[in-house]
């Protein structure tokens, strides 16, 4: 087992080096995040990068070309009864202690609202019988890594009077954003946002917006389609890149988007704000799981590389692009006192904050971050990106809305 | 032609439809001047036209039938006064000998279509909702559209098709909804199946099974797969059940969960060794006669993997469905 810390200059040059493979997507596996785990972990590390759709069918139907799998909790439950991966073993995870509650017990707090749909606390641990449950045991299903609380971005130019903090999701169907509406493509994300729009509007209610029956899929498809008949839809988009253009050239004044693509908003950024949605963020939790087919010397490497990501150093990269991990403890040791008051605890920016890439200024002097604190933001779930038991039926249905928006606006 | 379409065809079905078709024109009941059309004749025979076409051909090299100038043949060697007698063969009442109309009627044809029907269109119903184009169906298998019917008929017999409104047959789409009420109900009948059936199980075939399991064990031979275990409890224990309409229900409860699980297993579902487990559990419990206790396991063994299924079908919305494409099927989409 290679020391952590080891200086990596010192290993000879000849010696093959062992290698873990890691299968996720760009939301985590970053160049300068494997890098660094290199050098700190002392063996190889291939990322292997795929959209949400082709990582969840690799990960489900192909777990001997991976060792480890970096996705979503609300992706889990297929994977795993596909038997792709095995239990993890909390007590060989060193950092485990540290990881906060909020997949432990379901919040940061007693209090705290829970959250509809797939809460990564429900998947979180292996019962008898190999199922997933909340119920605390020794082996969990994934590693609880990064995570964000979503909403969607606004023009203030078109909703000028809207209070900061008290944003609506029904704002996507405001008349005065007509046209120039944007999506996330991906059923399991963009079809709640659409969803909590739909019911904040008035237009429809969930007995169970986290696990909605087929009539009432039924009926949130044909209210989009009504909405996309008359005109309020621009596009859906797949990328954070994307989101952020779509703002940049002024097609879009209201859409879904990813804390990332604020990044990406140039000139645009001081026009552009995050909604804090009064019925709460579309939240999201990602974590490590370990392939079924992994032993020996190499399940020591995995469970070393998943120890990695509960020191700082991937935390505070992840803080850098909107993102939080579950040890906060741990990225304040990383992050600079203007960073940490930023990014975890809602205050103004000290000074200029730069990037995921360390070089590009990202947050200026002055500016305060949507929603405030970590705590707060935590506190304020309306739901989880979900896998519903219909999750076939909708994604069918979602991708024919899809491909018809994004047919009538090319 | 296809290599299904190959194999459908008997080679001897033709000299069935000859030998039926030289009796009648013996007898005169095939008069001369009779137009002898493949169609009609197909319908008649519950056949597809193939064979008959190749049975005309027979008759003909016999001078038994002839070309001419219209559709079809005449029965009788060419004479100029005779004129053509164009009625419906079906309704002259042809005499079919029994063995001869046993052997057409034997279902081995539809049944063959119907087995491929039956499981490309099981096979779809969980990639969402497909129309069945008779057309192409009976084109795909060189058959008569009333062999096509028979096999649809049966399809909704088996509650694996139903016909929308516009009058289409559709097949699909298997939702979770349908999943969880189709375990449901199999909660409800398949633990009191097997408590009515207790005094007809069959315990030698049980004791069997768990004698070759513990020498398999023994061994480290592969593990049966749950499926086949299932097989056996249905086969050996449940279905044994002195309801004939109660097994009815279970069997047809059954047909689109199965094949869904079919469907999974051709994706590459892995063995669940679990399931298995459970299954033995069951035996172990029915060979010790314990039934009531039985049940109750098997009631809850169908709640465990009624979760499991609805998991492991959510990976169908990552799988394209084109895999699994039939030139009849073709997704359906309403308007």
């Amino acid at each position: 087992m290679p020391s952590k810390g080891k200086n990596p200059l010192k290993a000879p040059a000849v010696i093959q080096r062992r290698r873990l493979r890691v299968l996720g997507t760009d939301i985590s596996l970053l160049e300068s995040i494997r890098r660094q785990a290199e050098s700190d972990l002392g063996f190889g590390l291939d990322f292997e990068v795929l959209d949400f759709p082709s990582c969840q069918r690799k990960a489900a139907l192909h777990p001997d070309t991976y060792d480890v799998y970096d996705q979503c909790f609300h992706n889990l439950s297929i994977v795993w009864f596909w038997g792709a991966l095995q239990p993890i073993d909390t007590t060989w995870i060193r950092g485990w202690d540290k990881v906060n509650d909020l997949t432990k017990r379901g919040g940061l707090n007693t209090y705290a609202r829970r959250g509809y749909g797939d809460a990564p606390a429900d998947k979180l641990y292996v019962q008898p019988g190999h199922s997933l449950g909340p119920a605390p045991s020794r082996y969990i299903a994934m590693l609880p890594t990064v995570h964000n609380f979503d909403s969607f971005g606004y023009d203030t130019r078109v909703f000028g009077d809207v209070i900061p903090g008290r944003e609506s999701w029904a704002m996507l169907f405001d008349p005065r954003g007509k046209g120039r509406l944007a999506l996330v493509d991906e059923p399991a994300i963009g079809l709640f946002d659409v969803a909590l729009a739909a019911e904040a509007s008035g237009a429809l209610s969930f007995a169970d917006i986290g696990n909605m029956s087929v009539k009432e899929v039924d009926a949130l498809f044909k209210f989009l389609d009504g909405k996309r008949r008359d005109g309020f839809f621009r596009a859906c988009w797949s990328t954070a890149q994307e989101a952020g253009e779509l703002f940049r050239q002024h097609k879009v004044a209201v859409a879904s988007m990813w804390s990332p693509a604020y990044n990406e908003l140039g000139a645009e950024a001081d026009a552009i704000r995050e909604a804090a949605p009064e019925e709460g963020y579309r939240a999201w939790h990602g974590g490590l799981s370990i392939a079924r087919h992994v032993e020996g010397p190499k399940l020591t490497m995995a469970y070393e590389y998943l120890d990695w990501w509960l020191t700082g150093f991937p935390g505070a990269v992840m803080a850098r692009q909107g993102y939080y991990v579950p040890v906060p403890t741990a990225v304040r040791e990383e992050l600079s006192k203007a960073e940490w008051g930023y990014w975890y605890e809602g205050r103004e920016a000290a000074e200029d904050l730069v990037g995921a890439d360390g070089k590009t200024i990202v947050v200026r002097t002055g500016a305060r971050r949507s929603g405030g604190s970590y705590g707060e933001r935590a506190s304020h779930i309306a739901l989880w990106n979900t896998v519903m038991d219909e999750h076939n039926y909708v994604s069918r249905n979602w991708s024919r809305f899809v491909s018809d928006v994004n047919g009538r606006s090319r | 032609m296809s290599e299904t379409a190959t194999r459908l065809v008997s080679p001897k079905r033709y000299e069935l439809i000859a030998t039926a078709l030289r009796a009648n024109i013996a007898t005169g009941r095939l008069p001369k001047g009779f137009v002898l059309l493949e169609g009609p004749i197909a319908d008649l025979m519950q056949t597809s036209r193939a064979p008959v076409q190749a049975a005309l051909r027979i008759l003909e090299d016999e001078d038994l039938i002839h070309r001419f100038g219209g559709r079809g043949y005449l029965v009788g060697l060419p004479e100029p006064s005779l004129a053509p007698i164009r009625r419906d063969v079906r309704l002259l009442g042809l005499s079919i000998s029994n063995e001869i109309d046993e052997a057409l009627q034997n279902r081995g044809l539809w049944e063959l279509v119907y087995d491929e029907v039956e499981a490309a269109v099981a096979a779809c119903l969980i990639f969402g909702e497909f129309r069945i184009i008779e057309a192409e169906l009976g084109a795909v298998f060189g058959v008569s559209r009333t062999v096509v019917r028979d096999v649809l008929s049966r399809l909704h017999e088996r509650g694996l098709i139903a016909k929308n409104q516009s009058s289409h047959w559709v097949a699909g789409p298997l939702t979770a909804q349908s999943v969880r009420e189709r375990f449901q109900v199999r909660q409800l009948l398949e633990p009191e199946a097997l408590k009515l059936a207790a005094s007809h199980i069959d315990y030698d075939s049980v004791a069997k099974l768990l004698a070759r399991e513990s020498t398999r064990r023994d061994t480290n031979h592969p593990a049966t797969d749950w499926e086949a275990l299932e097989r056996a409890l249905m086969e050996h224990c449940i279905l044994r059940a002195p309801n004939a309409h109660l097994i009815e229900l279970i069997q047809h409860n059954q047909m689109p969960i199965a094949a869904a699980y079919r469907a999974l297993s051709r994706l590459g579902l892995p063995e669940d060794e679990i399931a298995a487990a459970e299954y033995w559990t069951l035996f172990d419990l029915i060979s010790a006669r314990r039934i009531d206790a039985a049940a109750a396991y098997l009631h809850h063994h169908l709640k465990v993997i009624a979760e499991k299924n609805l998991a492991r079908l959510k990976i169908v919305a990552v799988v394209s469905e084109t895999r699994l494409a039939v030139p009849y099927l073709t997704p359906y989409r309403m308007e």
